[in-house]
């Protein structure tokens, strides 16, 4: 699971940074909104992979009914609920809450970013009739 | 120790914002509010600041708030120690100058564009920022500054301000979704956020001998430095700065120039001497990192700060617009500090911490005293200024104050910052350091002297239609805030060895993470380290075999 946000991280992160060196602005604000999705995959992936629900684990009989993080090595204990870990608790089949709750925060900056980002845009365009780097560049050195 | 008090720093100018909101047509009672915020956050981190100065001990001289009663790992931590203490003091201070100033020069269009209250939110940032003990929380605090930094540079919307904006904030996104990553991947690595408990965690794994740092650390630290030296500024990424200077309203300039790069500055300062410096493999004693173990992050920190230094000084040499010349020097002190912290010893994280305040309060006046040049001639460019010394000669005198403080001529306030740094620079064996920032020094002197020269001693008069007394006249607010601010630059060289009382319990706090540590986390939080220190020296073969095996592959290698 984690190698596969991994490949979505790298993919999403190199589509970003195509979007963000175009010239047009509108393709780089795209770039910008992307690269904040981006960074967010990460943060899952990094935090560990989450626990398998019970369907998955009958599904894969090799597994351990009760896998916690401490039975398997790939999975990473989430540090708030690491103490209080037993498997016949439901803390067992959870999955760390603080990494999405960083998420959540980000998503919302990003999203504040996102809005200012369009807004300038929008004003570029009606101060200068272009929204194109080069173009840009020229009336700003006409003034 | 609890302080509640401390929150307030950042409940202040979040309320005046948003009053000033709601008064945005109401010019006079909108300054009114503002400045009373200035004021309140300055008195407030001034007593606060006097109050750890005059504590006993390092342990009592931290204040530490925790958010909502969670106690320290899992909530969020405020923390005001000397280094924060003394830093918001400054912040508040240069704040409260720029701000008054733009009363006499900012257009009564712009201002009524939310210029009030974005400058409160760029302070509720800067100050979170500086008092912040968790490392998510940094990068929340950093996004509300940024995106009050935005908003002002924009403001007014000129094209020259638009298309520097974009690289400004482009950069600053991609810094941040850095930022975001290294963050996460720290909570991966050690599973927490917390500064102190990271620095914890950091301090036992060095201790003991039996473990190693987690892969990957010292390309974490990378990741930081680079987002931080992004904003700080540091060599090879500072190419943003002068342009975007340039182009903003003065007083705004001025607030930049003294407040944004530091707070990429503190932040490295605070992080990497405590956490990110250190290989795992460094010599410990009494829990102080011993110099003389250069580490591949230092290397780092080294070579940036002597390109910061001299080639931001040889490219101020080479502008020819006031402007340009102050922005580009805000780059190579940035240097200063940077060396300063690269020498990693408790005297230069002092000396790092007095050359941060001072300069915030020298470029600012300098930046300033800009703005009313600009009014008197009508522009910045040296070749067509000339004569203020006549037109305007206690602008002259305040001009020349600041100036010299910030070449660092003694007893004004740079000399200080700038002594102890060079001076530890070169007790530690980084003579090459030392010896770039004596003369970088020099050059600073030259660059000075030419804005001296060409604007206040050259004869001729500009052509301008600017009456001078029509100048004076509405400019009041302004000369009030540039004295103000120079008064302090003075009162910081003349007053050094007070200042310094603080900044070397900074430096210390800094070196030895142990206070920061059982202030933020409580009295047994830090017991584990010694512990593991104790054992260690209890057996030195441990420390021997480690030494055996470098050692031994050397006869192999020589044949």
């Amino acid at each position: 699971m984690t190698f596969v946000i991994a490949i979505c991280v790298a993919v999403t992160f190199a589509v970003s940074i195509y979007l963000m060196l175009g010239r047009e602005l509108k393709s780089v604000a795209m770039g910008v909104f992307l690269l904040g999705h981006a960074a967010n995959m990460s943060i899952i992936a990094m935090s560990g992979s989450p626990v398998m629900t019970p369907d998955e684990q009958s599904l894969d009989a090799e597994a351990p009914v009760h896998l916690t993080a401490v039975d398997s090595p790939q999975m990473k204990d989430p540090p708030v609920l690491a103490e209080r870990y037993t498997d016949d608790t439901p803390l067992a089949q959870m999955v760390d809450p603080l990494p999405q709750a960083l998420i959540l925060t980000a998503i919302v900056i990003s999203f504040g970013v996102m809005a200012f980002l369009l807004t300038l845009l929008v004003v570029t365009n009606r101060k200068t009739r272009t929204i194109d780097v080069a173009e840009l560049a020229e009336e700003a050195r006409k003034q | 120790m609890t302080d509640h008090r401390i929150i307030l720093l950042c409940v202040i100018p979040l309320i005046a914002g948003l009053i000033s909101i709601a008064l945005i047509n109401r010019k006079a009672l909108s300054r009114l509010v503002g400045v009373a915020s200035f004021a309140m956050m300055l008195g407030l981190s001034l007593s606060l600041v006097l109050k750890i100065a005059g504590a006993e001990d390092d342990a009592s001289s931290i204040l530490v708030s925790q958010m909502g009663g969670w106690s320290a790992p899992f909530g969020i931590s405020v923390v005001f120690d000397s280094l924060s203490g003394i830093l918001i003091c400054a912040a508040a201070a240069v704040g409260l100058g720029a701000y008054v100033h733009s009363f006499s020069v900012l257009d009564p269009r712009t201002e009524r564009r939310y210029f009030h209250p974005l400058m409160q939110l760029l302070m509720l940032g800067v100050n979170l920022s500086f008092m912040t003990g968790d490392l998510f929380n940094l990068f929340v605090a950093f996004e509300i500054m940024l995106m009050a930094s935005y908003a002002l540079l924009t403001i007014g919307g000129s094209v020259q301000q638009l298309r520097q904006a974009y690289k400004y904030i482009l950069l600053n996104i991609l810094a941040s979704t850095i930022f975001l990553m290294a963050a996460g991947m720290v909570y991966g690595m050690f599973g927490t956020l917390n500064i102190a408990d990271l620095a914890r965690i950091v301090a036992e794994i060095e201790a003991d001998p039996s473990r190693d740092l987690p892969a990957g650390f010292n390309a974490l630290a990378v990741l930081f430095l680079l987002v931080f030296g992004l904003k700080g500024a540091f060599f090879p990424l500072w190419f943003w700065l002068p342009d975007t200077y340039y182009t903003i309203p003065i007083s705004i300039a001025g607030l930049f120039g003294g407040l944004l790069t530091k707070v990429g500055v503190y932040t490295v300062a605070r992080l990497f001497p405590l956490i990110f410096a250190s290989d795992g493999t460094s010599t410990i004693s009494d829990g102080v990192m011993l110099g003389g173990t250069s580490t591949i992050i230092q290397t780092i920190l080294i070579v940036s700060a002597a390109f910061t230094m001299f080639l931001a000084v040889l490219g101020a040499v080479s502008q020819h617009h006031v402007r340009r010349i102050l922005s580009v020097h805000v780059i190579s002190q940035v240097g200063y500090m940077v060396f300063g912290i690269a020498v990693m010893t408790g005297n230069a994280l002092a000396g790092c911490a007095f050359y941060m305040i001072q300069h915030m309060v020298v470029k600012c006046a300098l930046f300033l005293c800009c703005g009313v040049m600009e009014k008197h001639a009508g522009t910045d460019d040296l070749d067509k200024l000339g004569g203020l010394l006549k037109r305007d000669w206690f602008l002259g005198v305040l001009f020349f104050i600041a100036a010299m403080s910030l070449v660092g001529l003694p007893p004004l306030s740079g000399f200080f910052g700038k002594m102890v740094i060079i001076r530890e620079g070169f007790a530690e064996d980084m003579w090459y350091l030392g010896i770039i920032g004596l003369v970088t020094g020099a050059i600073t002197l030259l660059s000075m002297l030419k804005i001296w020269s060409y604007g206040y001693w050259n004869p001729d008069i500009a052509p301008t239609t600017a009456k001078p007394d029509k100048v004076k006249a509405t400019s009041k607010p302004a000369y009030l805030a540039i004295s103000a601010l120079v008064i302090c630059a003075l009162f910081l060289g003349l007053g050094a060895e007070a200042v310094y009382k603080v900044a070397n319990r900074a430096g210390a706090q800094l070196e030895n993470p142990e206070h920061y540590i059982t202030a933020v986390l409580g009295e047994d939080a830090y017991a584990e380290v010694d512990r593991l220190i104790a054992q260690r020296e209890a057996e030195p073969s441990l420390v021997g075999d480690a030494e055996l095996t470098l050692a031994a592959p050397e006869p192999e290698v020589s044949p």
